[in-house]
């Protein structure tokens, strides 16, 4: 059961019907439906891991799946594991060093890692 | 104060009334199964239109707050535009304005349900509706842009919309965090997150959907359109006999006597077991034929 809630005398005749015309609701429900058509067939702007461009729909799933890259947090390249003969890890470890100091920063800022599957961390 | 009408207490709900009365706890438990389908997940790549953690390790379709939180988060980086979910929230909007919080979103229903246990309530001032708007300009915009803009991205903002959230708190953080519990891995969730979850389920025993009437960013955005959306509530003035039947029935302390199609209401069509407020769609003039007479 509910408890009447005491309120001041109103005049029905005297309020408005609130009849609300086709014509607003229609025109933002054809820009709704345009911009969905076309966001679920747009490539964005940023690159997947793959070197493909991301769609849309997958920015969208990436969210919840942490697979969003960022360029400056991209771990450098492991150095290389000791083979046991000294000279040939000299030479392996000095390329590495001139690998990493000379690498060109990747042209990319963000991207897209559509095989992640980590829960998103809420 | 007595209602001043002679037939305040001889206004019986009407059968239309009634029957949307009782069918709104079943389309809310048959949407259960959409936003909790098992098999949805590869859905994520879609935005939906109500609140639900796209966490929560049954969730289908992704969460448009975080989604758009998300979106704000990578705006100063590459200037992407969610096209996609502006389109979906627009249709939405469009058509139904805020039916959905009513009919359809999980979270609205968790509070419906919490809110029948038999305690007093408590009935909030008409201003706590704006601090929805207050969470969606700054929680969901512009924090995650500014700290977007500082190179922090939105997984690593400590302060954001999904951190605080207890819809994902309760469906994704309560989860993991049992299962980790179990596991013998601790409490996965912060205690931080677990209190805000506490707090949320005391004020929905106390209050009519507190989530919905004072922080829901998307509430408040789908609310905005109730004013010209197709789907609203048409006043009857022939069928008004003053009874207060609509706004006693009002869970969400929407003034139903003054106006009906407002940025408070969830359009639980409650209100309409009073016959003068009727569920209509709007129609353009040629298909409606002559206009009613109200």
């Amino acid at each position: 059961m509910f408890q009447r809630v005491p309120q001041p005398p109103v005049d029905p005749a005297q309020r408005d019907a609130e009849r609300h015309d086709f014509w607003p609701g229609f025109i933002i429900l054809l820009i709704g439906a345009l911009l969905v058509f076309g966001g679920a067939q747009r490539l964005t702007g940023l690159d997947t891991v793959e070197g493909n461009s991301a769609w849309e729909t997958q920015l969208i799933k990436t969210f919840s799946s942490g697979g969003l890259q960022y360029a400056d947090q991209l771990a450098p390249p492991a150095p290389p594991r000791p083979t046991g003969d000294p000279a040939a890890d000299a030479a392996a470890l000095a390329r590495w060093d001139k690998d990493r100091t000379g690498a060109t920063p990747p042209s990319w800022r963000v991207r897209v890692d559509t095989g992640a599957k980590t829960p998103c961390p809420t | 104060m007595e209602c001043a009408s002679p037939e305040c207490r001889q206004r019986a709900p009407t059968p239309l009334g009634r029957t949307l009365s009782r069918l709104r706890p079943w389309v809310q438990t048959a949407f259960l199964g959409v936003w909790l389908a098992p098999l949805g997940r590869w859905l994520h790549a879609i935005p939906g239109c109500v609140f639900h953690c796209y966490s929560c390790p049954l969730s289908s379709f992704a969460c448009p707050v975080g989604v758009a939180a998300n979106y704000a988060a990578l705006l100063p980086v590459c200037g992407e535009v969610p096209y996609l979910l502006i389109g979906i929230l627009l249709a939405v909007a469009a058509v139904s304005g805020s039916l959905v919080c009513g009919w359809v979103c999980p979270f609205g229903f968790l509070q419906d349900g919490l809110a029948r246990i038999p305690v007093p309530k408590v009935r909030l001032p008409d201003w706590v509706g704006s601090l929805r708007y207050v969470v969606l300009l700054g929680l969901v915009l512009v924090l995650p842009m500014v700290l977007g803009f500082k190179g922090v991205p939105f997984d690593e903002q400590t302060i954001s919309i999904c951190r605080l959230c207890p819809a994902g708190a309760l469906e994704a953080g309560l989860p993991y965090s049992v299962k980790s519990y179990l596991a013998g891995q601790g409490w996965l969730m912060s205690w931080f997150k677990t209190a805000i979850l506490v707090a949320f389920i005391g004020a929905a025993i106390f209050v009519h959907r507190p989530w919905c009437r004072m922080f829901c960013p998307l509430g408040g955005l789908l609310a905005l359109f109730n004013r010209f959306s197709l789907f609203h509530l048409r006043f009857n003035t022939k069928e008004c006999v003053e009874c207060n039947l609509c706004r006693s029935r009002c869970s969400m302390g929407v003034k139903v006597d003054q106006a009906v199609n407002v940025s408070g209401c969830i359009r639980c069509l409650e209100c309409t077991t009073c016959g003068a407020l009727e569920p209509c769609f709007a129609l353009p003039k040629k298909a409606r034929g002559v206009s009613p007479q109200y």
